[in-house]
């Protein structure tokens, strides 16, 4: 009972970072690691939110690693 | 294809496609509920909402596992794949719908978190008859969940097609839990074995297409080709390839199409760039391999999108020699032109 508490609470946690995350990467991310996504409605960028949130870190490492290449 | 995105890509045929699952599903719904109040005067809106939804979300899971089979078998169930991801988002939905009225009506009065309710209130894994099978239901939300929110086409190409794929087929585990499901949940509340049966029949029709459908498609790939010169196969006549069609051959256990346009015969790789669709199932609308899946479409002479889609999949040589034809099963490189064979009548 304990344990699936504690787990129960890492992933509300995970899931509000994620939250959080969504919301820049549909404003500014998107379009960064991905071409497609600049004409792209906000229909689109609404659709994608549910699976940013679950899905962020892999996101982030994208975008962060984008931004690199940009640089150089 | 991939230029720009936008939320859904509709079009005429998905539009109806869509409308039919709307009205299909409204129209379950109100008999639904309309036949239980009949018979049932003392149900309460919970539980129909609970039963209607929960029934009717396992008749669409059946039907979108149905479909794949159903396509290899017959071509003519072909316009049923088009709109697939329509039909699995739907299904999702009406088992949301089930599961939350589940988890408010049987664990949201107390005063514990009824996500923690519904995993620990019953631990009686190793019984049958009280197992609890709402955890499992819970299970194969998620899996539906995981599924539904990546079913646009971004998170395709940014998960890429393989770890996607693999996450589409955790539909069949989900499957499985919710067979788990609605067995062992049946069996704790309901007397009448009508569910079981009708289940039972659902697994079983669905085991059968699958295998069929395996069967059919293993003769194909087993075919071998016993004539070779030069590094070309004979495969088949000029007569067998239907104009603007094609036919599909394994050699060394890659599938090549051959198409028929405008009286040349050209070959690609038979697999869509988009999500492994059967390229040589299609046809060749508007001067391009139209994928019968969802509409892809590459130039049969070198297998590239039209612009400005930038797909490309690999060619292959033929020729054709006494009204027989002869496929190079050596793939060029994805996108490169090839002349195609002359059919001379
Ligand atoms: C959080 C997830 C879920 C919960 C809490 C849940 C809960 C329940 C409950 C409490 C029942 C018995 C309802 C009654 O008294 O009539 C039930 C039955 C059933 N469930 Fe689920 N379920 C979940 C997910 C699913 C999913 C994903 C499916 C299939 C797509 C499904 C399909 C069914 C079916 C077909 C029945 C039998 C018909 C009925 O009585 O509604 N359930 N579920
Ligand atoms: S268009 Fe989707 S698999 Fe070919």
């Amino acid at each position: 009972m304990v344990i699936v508490s504690i787990i129960l609470i890492i992933i509300a946690i995970y899931l509000a970072a994620g939250f959080v995350f969504a919301v820049a990467f549909i404003v500014k991310g998107v379009t960064k690691i991905d071409e497609g996504a600049h004409g792209a409605t906000w229909g689109f960028r609404l659709i994608i939110i549910p699976g940013t949130i679950v899905f962020w870190p892999f996101l982030l490492n994208k975008w962060i690693r984008a931004s690199k290449t940009k640089e150089e | 294809m991939s230029a720009s995105y936008a939320a859904v890509g509709w079009n005429r045929q998905k539009k109806i496609y869509d409308w039919l699952i709307a009205g299909f599903c409204t129209s379950y719904l109100v008999l639904f509920i309309s036949l239980s109040l009949v018979f049932n005067e003392q149900v309460t809106f919970e539980t129909l909402l609970i039963r209607s939804t929960s029934t009717l979300a396992v008749l669409l899971l059946h039907v979108i596992l149905a479909i794949g089979p159903l396509c290899r078998l017959n071509k003519k169930f072909l316009p049923l794949l088009y709109n697939r991801r329509h039909l699995g988002v739907t299904m999702f939905t009406l088992s949301l719908v089930h599961g939350s009225f589940g988890i408010f009506q049987f664990h949201a009065l107390g005063n514990i978190n009824p996500i923690l309710s519904l995993l620990t209130s019953n631990t009686n894994f190793n019984s049958l008859s009280a197992f609890p099978f709402q955890a499992l239901g819970f299970l194969a939300l998620v899996i539906f969940f995981l599924m539904a929110i990546t079913s646009h086409d971004f998170w395709l190409h940014h998960l890429s097609p393989k770890v996607w794929k693999t996450l589409h087929m955790f539909v069949y585990l989900a499957y499985f839990l919710v067979v788990m499901h609605v067995m062992l949940g049946v069996i704790q509340y309901e007397s009448n074995p009508v569910f079981v049966i009708i289940i039972f029949a659902g697994a079983t029709t669905l085991v059968t297409l699958h295998l069929l459908s395996g069967i059919k498609e293993r003769k194909t790939d087993n075919r071998q080709f016993a004539l070779q010169q030069q590094g070309f196969v004979y495969v088949c006549g000029v007569k067998d390839i239907e104009n603007s069609r094609a036919k599909i051959f394994c050699i060394d256990k890659e599938r090549i199409a051959v198409y028929r346009h405008e009286n040349k015969l050209f070959a690609v790789h038979n697999v869509c760039k988009h999500q492994g669709g059967p390229l040589g199932e299609g046809k060749i609308l508007d001067g391009c391999i139209t994928c019968p899946w969802h509409g892809y479409q590459y130039l049969p002479q070198n297998g590239q999108s039209p612009p400005p889609f930038r797909e490309k999949v690999s060619t292959y040589d033929v020729k054709i020699v006494d009204n027989k034809v002869w496929l190079n099963p050596a793939a060029s490189a994805e996108g490169t032109e090839r002349p195609g064979a002359e059919i001379k009548d």
